[in-house]
């Protein structure tokens, strides 16, 4: 890594939104660090100050409350959602979700807040957080704001997130624990590549909601199905939904293909 | 900035540059080149370290951020001049060829036992799935922890094809 930044390690909230502040566009948020060191190495990312926000007290916490449902903080890991009985079982596509993320070591270490801040159009714990109804706390030193995370992405690594601003929580909300949901991602290999085709569904009440990636700009949410619907019809509205390109991976056909094969077991799985 | 870190259990203290990967400290600070770059950016996992009781991809890691940590690696797994039960079946199975890879799956490989004992060849193979190897084709590797975890019995060992 040659590119030279200032690392800062903020011990107070304030002190944080202060520093994010006062560095504006010039600042990377570390987290996990698994997007970002990357992106520093190839000159993605040029920040004059990495500012790392695992030593804020509290945001390395998972909280669980009947009311609001999971907090999700800025500092929690794919791996401690995994480790965590209440958020595996109250929300098992989320946990479907983190558990198809990268590897091992990967998940050690990338947070769920990072992998959606990086908005890849394969960003794993998108579906689930969109078909989960999630919604994204924004703080910055003088505002705080909410936005569902159906309007959270804007464009392929592009969020709603302005210079100064953190993503301080993730909330997904107590009304959909216990909804059934799967998650299939398309993959050469596991571990090391990035998804091909990604469709999580949940399915709760009759409701049905499908969550797609990597087959648009941005994580895609499709929702007003049930159950109950012709499976040919919900795979005939996943397909109008898309617009996947040809790239290295595969083409365009293939993934809208695979978006019906995916469509159709995701359904029978969560039936 | 100085930091200090622990380190297979000896506390180190140094002087780095913020932008130093921990991989970095661990190679050109402290001469521990058992971790390799590979890839740089997380892919390969020949850069696989324990920090602070978890596996990480030591090339995606600040050095500064395992201040106050503590961090194990493959140079830790030898005691006394003896090599480990994973590295001596690593050895006895043929699981390293040209060697690079071998550092961080050693890593792997006792993360994944620490977790699960007894694992199941597809268990092995998604304990690895973050590490790769260009040389043997991964069966040795499996053949090895098969070995370690005390299920493959003599007359299988070299018999590649339950893998
Ligand atoms: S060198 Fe770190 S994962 Fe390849
Ligand atoms: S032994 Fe050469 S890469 Fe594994």
């Amino acid at each position: 890594m040659t590119a030279m930044f200032r690392y800062r390690a903020p011990r107070r909230r304030d002190e944080l939104l202060e520093l994010l502040a006062e560095y504006g566009e010039r600042a990377r948020v570390l987290a996990g660090g698994t997007d970002l060191l990357g992106d520093v190495r190839s000159g993605l990312a040029r920040p004059a100050a990495v500012v790392d926000v695992k030593l804020v007290p509290g945001f390395g916490e998972l909280a669980w409350s009947a009311a609001e449902g999971l907090v999700i903080r800025p500092g929690v890991t794919i791996d401690d959602v995994l480790r965590d009985e209440r958020a595996r079982s109250s929300y098992p596509l989320l946990a479907a979700c983190a558990q198809d993320l990268a590897s091992h070591q990967i998940r050690n270490r990338a947070t769920v807040v990072g992998n959606v801040v990086n908005a890849s159009p394969c960003a794993d714990m998108a579906p689930a957080l969109l078909c989960l109804g999630a919604r994204a706390v924004i703080s910055s030193q003088d505002s705080r704001r909410e936005v569902p995370f159906t309007e959270f992405f804007t464009g392929a690594k592009r969020t709603v997130l302005r210079a100064g601003e953190l993503l301080e929580e993730i909330v997904v909300p107590a009304q959909s624990a216990g909804a059934r949901g799967s998650y299939r991602k398309l993959k050469r290999i596991k571990g090391h590549d990035l998804g091909i085709v990604g469709v999580a569904a949940m399915a709760k009440d009759g409701e049905l909601r499908l969550g797609i990636s990597s087959c648009a700009p941005t994580p895609l949410l499709v929702d007003g199905l049930t159950t109950r619907d012709p499976v040919d019809e919900v795979v005939a509205v996943a397909r109008a939904a898309i617009s996947p390109i040809s790239d290295v991976r595969c083409t365009k056909e293939y993934r809208t293909h695979m978006v019906g094969v995916y469509v159709r077991r995701a359904m029978e799985e969560v039936a | 900035m100085q930091i200090s870190v622990t380190v297979n259990g000896q506390v180190c203290q140094r002087d780095v540059e913020d932008h130093w990967t921990l991989l970095r400290l661990l190679r050109d600070g402290l001469g521990l080149t058992g971790s390799k770059e590979g890839c740089g950016a997380g892919e390969c996992g020949a850069c696989t370290v324990e920090l602070n009781g978890r596996t990480v991809n030591s090339c995606l890691v600040l050095a500064v951020e395992a201040d106050g940590g503590s961090v194990r690696t493959v140079e830790g797994e030898a005691e006394q001049g003896r090599l480990s039960r994973i590295q001596e079946a690593f050895a006895r199975h043929h699981a390293v060829q040209c060697g690079f890879c071998t550092g961080g799956m050693v890593m792997s490989v006792r993360d994944l036992l620490q977790r699960n004992p007894q694992p199941t060849v597809r268990e092995i193979q998604e304990g690895i799935e973050g590490n790769f190897c260009r040389c043997t084709g991964y069966a040795q590797i499996i053949e090895a922890v098969l070995d370690v975890s005390g299920q493959l019995d003599d007359s299988s060992v070299g018999d590649l094809r339950h893998v």
